[in-house]
């Protein structure tokens, strides 16, 4: 029973992790909370849903095209919703209620389009077993747990030694003095765009699978928010811990106390962790010597 | 190879740059001196393309300077700004590759790398460091060296020596002198007028947005008016 609910805590943190990393990467460039960011990921789950049931695509290349669909879409977000921001030099508050705006409408859209009903992924795909040890793990809790690891890793290699990656930092940090370094910022946010709406592919197919397809499941997103803020807000490697933290304790909670109070938990965690460590766990603490 | 007519640049209501012309000969050390809030760090954020002018002319080898930041370095001007700047959250040497941002000859790059450790020794030593734990001697150079690493042709520093201790003031003085040495020609925004003027070939003096003097650096600094204003000389 522990191993088992640890194992389901790592993959539902791994996922918040995935989230969070997305969330936090648009955080540190641009310095706003992207409350769109959980309308790509449930646009990513449809895409992916809709590619495997109705297409007969197989699901490896369905996760790949929901990923390449919610890296594409996020983009476009960017684009058409916050590039006209920036240029106006808004700040943060509207780059926020755009974001909200965008969330709501994409939200409304599907409803209007493809309507409320819950799609779940085939029983087959989601309710495998694998046994380890004596010690009988979700087939896709195991996947879960692979997969974000993968993917946070390769985002980690990437930021530190590719030379957009070393620029996406250099850019969260100081964007005025990127461009004096011959960095065209504008490509940069675009990329910064891609890798968090990859991101949101993997984790809307997982959630998808996990859970189920319905319009309002971006709203796990605060969870995924509640992770980001543990973490330090705008810090990638205090993204993965807060999200892994959060998972874990959460399913500690849901197995061993009640499901009921999960929530009631996660929220008390946020309200209580910015009482004591308003900067999260790693948050910054970088001051400029004069 | 820059000149500059009729320069005007406005932050909102405020008129920072009013008519100023100049222009920079290339192989030389021009200094900008004047007080603070003159127009001196607008005058070389203008000119690194990050404010665009409300009118008036900036041409660069005699074509006009591209309206990008990313694109007026393209053309080889470099500016190191003002308070250093560095990216505190990347390693030195990580600063140091930013700095080669438009670079794609590895090679080449590394050479450069090597020259900066010969030019500033200490930073062999700090290469892995945060940039943001350096103190501001070390960044300082850390800025210079980034801003060489782009190989330009014109140098823009925006106060190089601010807070830094006078035996530092001394040394960034002489790593300038080093770098006309090698063939790039600097524009130099300086409060610290004296030392500045010492160095310079040529000089203007801005006050209040505007072009005051104009001449050598040592006909500055025989000025009489340049000597009670800026260097605190009487008489």
């Amino acid at each position: 029973m522990f191993i088992q609910t640890l194992v389901t805590g790592l993959a539902i943190g791994g996922i918040y992790a995935l989230m969070a990393v997305g969330y936090s990467l648009v955080f540190s460039i641009l310095n706003f909370s992207n409350f769109a960011y959980g309308s790509i990921i449930m646009l990513g789950a449809y895409i992916g849903y809709y590619v495997l049931m109705h297409m007969g695509v197989p699901l490896a290349l369905s996760v790949l095209i929901s990923i390449v669909g919610a890296a594409l879409l996020c983009f476009a977000n960017e684009r058409l919703a916050y590039s006209t921001l920036r240029k106006r030099n808004a700040s943060s508050l509207y780059f926020m209620i755009s974001a909200m705006g965008t969330s709501i409408f994409l939200e409304n859209l599907v409803y209007a389009t493809i309507g409320s009903r819950f799609y779940a992924f085939p029983e087959v795909l989601t309710q495998q077993n694998v046994s380890f040890g004596g010690v009988s793990l979700g087939l896709l809790d195991v996947f879960a747990i692979v997969f974000s690891a993968v993917a946070i890793y390769g985002l980690h290699y990437f930021l530190q030694n590719s030379k957009t990656g070393i620029a996406i930092r250099a850019a969260s940090y100081d964007m005025q003095v990127c461009q004096l370094n011959g960095v065209n910022v504008n490509k940069v946010i675009g990329w910064v765009f891609l890798l968090a709406g990859a991101l949101a592919g993997i984790s809307g197919m997982f959630l998808g699978m996990k859970y189920m397809v319905y319009p309002t499941m971006g709203w796990i997103t605060n969870k995924a928010y509640i992770a980001a803020v543990i973490g330090g807000l705008g810090s990638l490697p205090g993204a993965v811990v807060g999200g892994l933290i959060l998972g874990v304790l959460e399913t500690f909670v849901s197995a061993y106390v009640s499901s009921v109070v999960r929530d009631v938990f996660s929220f008390s965690l946020l309200v209580i962790l910015l009482l004591v460590l308003p900067t999260g766990l790693f948050g910054k603490f970088l001051e400029e010597k004069v | 190879m820059l000149e500059v007519s009729n320069l005007n640049v406005k932050y909102g209501q405020i008129h920072a740059l009013r008519d100023v012309s100049l222009s920079v000969q290339p192989g030389r050390i021009v200094a900008v001196i004047g007080a603070n809030g003159a127009g001196k760090s607008t005058l070389m954020m203008t000119l690194a393309g990050l404010l665009a002018p409300a009118s008036g002319k900036i041409t660069y080898d005699g074509k006009p300077l591209p309206a990008k930041a990313y694109d007026v370095l393209g053309e080889g001007i470099c500016l190191v700004p003002e308070r250093r700047r560095l990216y505190a959250n990347l390693t030195v040497r990580e600063n140091l590759l930013m700095g080669a941002f438009l670079r794609n000859d590895k090679d080449g790059v590394q050479a450069d790398l090597e020259k900066m450790y010969t030019l500033f020794p200490i930073l062999r030593e700090r290469l892995k460091q945060y940039a943001g734990t350096l103190s501001g001697g070390e960044q300082q150079m850390v800025a210079i060296a980034r801003g060489l690493m782009s190989r330009p042709k014109l140098l823009l520093l925006d106060e190089p020596s601010l807070g830094l201790a006078p035996l530092l003031v001394e040394s960034v003085f002489r790593t300038v002198r080093e770098i006309k040495a090698q063939g790039t020609t600097i524009l130099l925004a300086e409060q610290n007028a004296f030392q500045a003027l010492e160095m310079a070939d040529d000089a203007f003096v801005l006050e209040t947005g505007r072009v005051l003097l104009t001449g050598t650096g040592s006909d500055l600094i025989a000025d009489p008016l340049v000597r009670k204003a800026y260097l605190g000389i009487k008489g």
